[in-house]
């Protein structure tokens, strides 16, 4: 996939962070969820994060997103600076380049399943006709067609998950991240979402996973540890492509 | 994100709270509904002045003694300076201006009316020229008006308002009958088209006689107001400067002197009340401009209870793209149409109260047609004034932090 964005950097780096930190101050105390991360993702590739709980992967993941600033450190999306850009245009980024899988599904609980995968596309100014067909053509992929009409007070917990995935694709970002995307699942479901992850992959999409589980962390090509905010280690998987 | 797709999250979201989206609104319905109800008093109050009080038509003016007088100061320096103004006065206006067309006259008493063993006390009996319908036509609605021949004789006839005919001759054609009028018997001749009453005061409580037989009856003293037509419309200036000319000269008034008599225009009047109204309303709109700030303000605090309460909301929205315009236009669109919905309301009220007032009060209120379109604004103002606030600070929201609060 390509960006509209300035050629200026001919490179297929798709993330680039160099001493990333985010601490949060707590009163008298600062936590530092991260210390300096030096992260290169490259275009197509499929990452796996893992790591121990507050080790620092969400805080990793919303930065990536855009969705947070880091408290210091750089960031390059696509060869750009991010501290650059404009809340406009970070704002299209979420919209257009990144999908978002979260933790905790971010749902908005008035709404039902379909209007929740809608939102990106209202935002992306896809007109209403267009709109109801991708979003119900992408809770399909994740298997939820008979639930287009649910609000999620009305869906399990692995449904929730499924509807915030559907919306993390229906824009078809170039990048996919993901956290935690399985951790509300059933083994069967987990297997269906990642083969829809692999497929994603095949498309060309670079994917970003975060994951507790090993095996789920096995199909990507590359697995960074977290640990306590930095990296502990960064490995190859059996089916990587080293660039 | 669109306007309609703003308008439709913020219809849901007015909805999904909707008692407390009426309670919010209680300021602005009561301030809408004032507004409106004190401008179609004002309106209708207006308009009958216009079309049934200044029936002076156009290009005639009046001599009066007294004229319009707003305060006591002008009150007493008029007492003192002012002299009455009598015949004399209107035969040399009608002798020395060609610019006057008409000149006529009519002077008042109060009096009592008897008829067999009824009785109206305290009547105005005005005494007229009969040239004055020239200038100011009576409808007629039985009978005959006075005419030049009663005035020549001083003969004993009687015209009567509306009220006086339907009191004293309940069931009988008053046409030829006698009436007591002052102690002096007269024979009625005719009978005026009701006018209806004004703020409870009956227009049609009068009689007229002839001018000479008033001051037969009721003294030669009283001061008289003298009508004049010009004879082109377009030229009553220069009509009026003559009159002023010619009673000036009359009443041995040097240069520096002011006036001792005042003309009375139709415009005249209109501005003179309109001032009146004009003060009523400004004072209104102040009481009612409180209502609509508090009004605004309880807005306010109710959208930044929802901005609150809807932290996560803003944050999903952010989170998959929402411009900090698009959260502006939704919480602003909200804001706006609830006000509006206020304004609404507070319109349709309006229009009942006025509609009710005109029917069961004196007051002849009427429901101005530039209620609705002003009121939208007004309350369009309020929503954008009152929301804007709110609205930024949900757009300034960080989308991270937003998604964690609870
Ligand atoms: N907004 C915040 N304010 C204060 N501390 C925070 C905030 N966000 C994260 N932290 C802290 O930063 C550290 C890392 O948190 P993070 O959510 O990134 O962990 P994680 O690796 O995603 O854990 P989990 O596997 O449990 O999801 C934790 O110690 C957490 O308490
Ligand atoms: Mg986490």
């Amino acid at each position: 996939m390509t960006s509209s964005r300035e050629p200026a950097v001919a490179t297929d780096e798709v993330i680039r962070t160099a001493g990333l930190t985010r601490s949060f101050p707590m009163g008298s105390t600062t936590v530092h969820a991260l210390r300096g991360i030096d992260l290169v993702i490259r275009r197509n590739e499929y990452v796996a994060i893992m790591g121990p709980s507050g080790s620092g992967k969400s805080t990793l993941m919303n930065l990536i997103g855009c969705l947070d600033t880091p408290t210091s450190g750089e960031y390059w999306l696509d060869g750009q600076p991010v501290a650059q850009l404009q809340e406009q245009d970070l704002a299209q980024i979420r919209n257009r380049e990144i999908g978002f899988v979260f933790q905790t599904f971010n749902l908005l609980p008035r709404a039902s399943a379909l209007r929740n995968v809608e939102l990106p596309l209202i935002y992306g100014g896809v007109p209403p006709a267009e709109r109801k067909h991708r979003a119900a053509e992408a809770l399909e992929q994740v298997d939820l067609a008979d639930r287009m009409d649910h609000r999620p007070n009305e869906l399990s917990g692995g449904q929730r998950q499924r509807v915030s995935i559907a919306r993390a694709l229906v824009t078809r970002p170039a990048l996919l991240l993901a956290d935690e995307p399985t951790g509300n699942l059933d083994s069967k479901t987990s297997a269906e979402i990642m083969v829809l992850f692999d497929r994603l992959h095949a498309a060309g999409n670079t994917i970003v996973v975060v994951t507790h589980e090993r095996d789920i962390a096995e199909r990507s090509h590359r697995i960074v540890t977290l640990h306590d905010g930095m990296v502990s280690s960064d490995e190859p998987h059996r089916r990587s492509r080293q660039p | 994100m669109n306007v309609v797709e703003s308008t439709r999250l913020a219809l849901e979201s007015i909805w999904a709270n909707r008692l407390r989206s009426f309670l919010t609104l209680l300021g602005v319905i009561i301030g809408i509904a004032a507004i409106i109800a004190t401008a179609a008093v004002i309106h209708g109050l207006n308009r009958y002045v216009a079309e049934k009080l200044s029936n002076l038509g156009k290009g005639v003016f009046t001599v009066q003694r007294f004229g319009l007088i707003t305060n006591r100061q002008q009150f007493l320096e008029a007492i003192r300076r002012n002299r009455r103004l009598l015949p004399a006065d209107a035969r040399a206006i009608e002798a020395r201006c060609p610019e006057a067309e008409v000149v006529a006259w009519e002077t008042h008493a109060t009096v009592d009316l008897k008829r067999l063993d009824q009785e109206i006390r305290d009547t105005d009996c005005g005494g007229i020229t009969p040239a004055i319908l020239e200038i100011e036509p009576y409808d007629l609605d039985q009978g005959r008006f006075l005419v030049p021949g009663d005035e020549d004789r001083a003969a004993p006839v009687v015209f009567l308002g509306a009220d006086v005919a339907e009191r004293l001759f309940p069931n009988v054609d008053p046409i030829g009958k006698d009436l007591r009028v002052g102690g002096q018997q007269l024979e009625v001749v005719g009978v005026a088209v009701k006018k209806g009453s004004f703020l409870g005061f009956s227009q049609d409580n009068y009689v007229k006689i002839p001018y000479g037989l008033h001051r037969k009856l009721f003294g030669t003293g009283r001061s008289i107001n003298i009508s004049v037509k010009a004879a082109d419309d377009a030229r009553m200036a220069e009509a009026m400067d003559a009159v002023r000319a010619v009673l000036r000269a009359r009443h041995h008034l040097r240069p520096a002197d002011e006036d001792d008599f005042s003309m009375v225009t139709a415009e005249g009047i209109n501005d003179l009340w309109s001032r009146l109204t004009q003060t009523i309303f400004t004072v209104a709109m102040f009481v009612v401009g409180i209502s609509l700030v508090v009004g605004g303000i309880v807005i306010m605090n109710i959208m930044l209870v929802s901005v609150v309460e809807r932290t996560r909301e803003i944050g999903v929205r952010k989170a998959v793209g929402a411009r900090q315009g698009d959260i502006v236009q939704q919480f602003l669109i909200e804001s706006v149409l609830l006000s509006c919905l206020g304004g609404a309301i507070g319109v349709l009220i309006a229009f009942a109260a006025s509609t009710a007032l005109a029917v069961h009060t004196p007051l002849p209120a009427s429901f101005p047609a530039w209620a609705p379109a002003v009121s939208f604004l007004i309350c369009t103002l309020i929503g954008v004034f009152f929301g804007i606030y709110p609205a930024l600070r949900a757009a300034r929201l960080d989308p991270i932090e937003a998604l964690r609060s609870e």
